[in-house]
């Protein structure tokens, strides 16, 4: 498989790119249009998380009920050190990601030699410790938050209003792809995917299987960390209840929808989710309706997604609808060119 | 002294609540592998109904009663979507009620609000060794030992129960044998929401539940359930008793807000260590 998808990929890399390049351009001109960038900065932030889960998910084959843990580290790394301790707001920005993934590594390397279920609450586990320390220890927001964060400023310039932080988020977005992208194709890449199919069989190939785990899990704690720095920088806010479990829930349900393990995944589950809930409480912002249907139609919202594409599509809608494409092209192209096809849908549902 | 043994005997009251909920958690995971994610909501829902049926509407006993019954009907319900599907593997099934508790919880929402219910209990309170706790406490933790050793009971010497822990032990040779083990499956999650509904039905008098409570009751719950290997009862009842019993010590020496925390470190802590010999058989 691994022959074919470097025989295959020069013919799709130029295609490849220019689809990139032409929904970022699209992705760039839509702040422009918008009169509140809430909504779009938080939809681009939970891609930039969900890239990372979508990574974890598919390569390390386990699931992290957890990752607003991550992304809780990178706010925490803005909020705490710009307002308590005057820190540069830029160092702060660099420094979330990387404590991020320092954290995700540190914390990591004990809990990923649990498999499953155990890893699943694990995660949650670790995130609930994080809001409670958030709700007691003082110099981290001690239950009331972290008021007051100053705006991003680089030398002279300063970041004010929200169009700035869209394009640093669609940055993010980009730069966390580029990473993913080229972790996956690389020997490490094809050392985690080999863990994804069985743990057992790619340790006896000489696969360092708890290393491999812990570096993705560090990426895409990396990556959460960077979109909580970003997203503290925006609220201007950051308290324990800005990271409820109910958002981590929210993350894993994007990377399954999406689709997991694949470049696309976290962008298209993230717009995908964050649009529903967007018309879900638009619905309940109607005259007449009592106001706990907010709250119902959200987790309605969550459950009802979750749920459906499980049963219906589990393996999300970027697999499935490259599938669907190759299939077509398969069939309209003379037979010969059956085999190379059918290898190319497996490199594509990468 | 005095202070050791009241916080020492409602540790002892809360482990009764952990192992009631963890009781549900072991029963479909041993049958299944799936974990039930939705199990905290299954005692909302017994808190729930049991509090509107005891509005007025029936007297003590049946109330209780038929909002068990309505929630073994629930996990049912769950259980059909969990591992309807043949070939779910068990971290989709996860995942499958996690979705399902969070429709449950809008239903919640819609039906009963978003405000705590304490339905009346067993009223009063008793004097042990000089240490006074409301008697409904007691009857938790005396529900949770009837119903533990029920459950061993069941296990052990029913037909069906055997059944179970054939499907459990060995599908495919359960099946060979002529045992149905999805239907053996959808019998465990029917137990495991009565015992859900149970735990909501007997903890909601002392303890007020609300929509939120679900979170907190699956935690505690699986923390208990992993000190038996999500597997064994009696293990479950143990690793209940003592993190109810550090759990008070806990909130009573240190500070209450390290309480759920100190938990789950206790639960990370035994995860961890057990891992090599809880993932052995999961190895693919």
């Amino acid at each position: 498989m691994s022959t074919s998808a470097i025989r295959v990929r020069p013919v799709l890399r130029p295609i490849r790119w220019v689809a990139a390049i032409v929904v970022f351009a699209i992705l760039c001109v839509v702040p422009l249009l918008l009169s509140d960038l809430t909504f779009f900065v938080q939809t681009v932030l939970a891609a930039v998380v969900v890239t990372g889960l979508s990574l974890f998910m598919g390569y390390a084959g386990q699931v992290s009920l957890g990752q607003g843990a991550f992304v809780a580290v990178g706010g925490l790394a803005v909020a705490a050190l710009t307002v308590n301790l005057g820190a540069p707001p830029l160092v702060t920005l660099v420094l979330a990601p990387v404590l991020g993934a320092a954290i995700a590594a540190l914390i990591g390397w004990p809990l990923l030699r649990l498999h499953g279920h155990y890893l699943a609450f694990g995660t949650l586990a670790v995130l609930l410790i994080i809001q409670t320390v958030m709700a007691t220890v003082p110099f981290l927001g001690g239950g009331v938050g972290i008021f007051g964060i100053p705006a991003l400023s680089v030398g002279p310039v300063v970041f004010s209003g929200q169009l700035p932080y869209a394009y640093l988020a669609l940055a993010a977005l980009a730069g966390a792809m580029v990473v993913a992208h080229n972790l996956v194709n690389s020997r490490f890449g094809r050392g985690i995917r080999a863990i994804a199919g069985s743990e057992s069989a790619a340790a006896s190939s000489g696969v360092p299987v708890l290393r491999s785990k812990i570096v993705v899990f560090a990426v895409a704690g990396a990556f959460a960390g960077l979109a909580g720095g970003i997203g503290a920088f925006f609220t201007p806010f950051v308290s324990q209840d800005t990271y409820p479990p109910l958002a981590s829930f929210g993350y894993v349900i994007m990377a399954m929808i999406g689709g997991l393990g694949t470049l696309w995944g976290g962008v298209v589950g993230a717009v995908v989710l964050s649009l529903w809930l967007q018309l879900l409480s638009s619905l309940a912002a109607l005259p007449g309706l009592p106001p706990t249907a907010g709250p119902i139609l959200q987790y309605a919202g969550y459950g009802i997604v979750l749920v459906v594409f499980l049963l219906l599509l589990p393996r999300g809608i970027v697999p499935s609808v490259t599938d669907a494409v190759s299939r077509w092209r398969t069939r309209r192209r003379p037979p010969a060119s059956r085999v190379a096809d059918a290898e190319e849908a497996v490199v594509d549902a990468r | 002294m005095q202070d050791l043994l009241t916080y020492i005997l409602s540790g002892l009251a809360l482990a009764g609540s952990f192992a009631l909920v963890g009781s549900g958690i072991v029963v479909v995971y041993r049958v299944t592998h799936v974990l039930n994610f939705a199990q905290g909501m299954l005692a909302v829902f017994g808190a729930m109904i049991s509090s509107t049926l005891l509005g007025g509407m029936l007297p003590h006993g049946v109330a209780e009663l038929v909002a068990v019954l309505c929630c073994a009907v629930i996990g049912v319900i769950i259980g059909v979507a969990a591992i309807g599907k043949p070939g779910t593997p068990p971290m989709i099934s996860l995942l499958i009620t996690l979705g399902l508790g969070m429709i449950a919880t809008a239903v919640v929402i819609g039906v009963w609000g978003q405000t705590p219910v304490s339905p009346p209990g067993v009223g009063g309170s008793v004097d042990i060794l000089g240490v006074s706790l409301e008697t409904q406490r007691i009857v938790v933790f005396l529900a949770a030992l009837v119903t533990f050793a029920l459950l061993s009971v069941f296990f052990a010497r029913t037909d069906i129960g055997k059944a179970l822990t054939a499907a459990a032990s060995n599908a495919r040779a359960a099946r060979l044998v002529g045992i149905n083990t999805r239907a053996m499956g959808l019998v465990a999650f029917a137990i495991s929401g009565a015992l859900g509904g149970l735990a909501g039905v007997l903890i909601a008098p002392t303890t007020a539940v609300s929509v939120a409570s679900d979170l907190p009751l699956v935690l505690s719950g699986f923390a208990a359930a992993i000190f038996g290997g999500l597997r064994s009862p009696w293990m479950t009842f143990l690793g209940a008793v003592i993190l109810g019993v550090v759990g008070q010590l806990v909130a009573a020496y240190g500070n209450g807000s390290y309480q759920t925390p100190v938990a789950l470190l206790m639960m990370l802590v035994i995860m961890i260590v057990r891992a090599r010999s809880m993932t052995t058989e999961e190895a693919k």
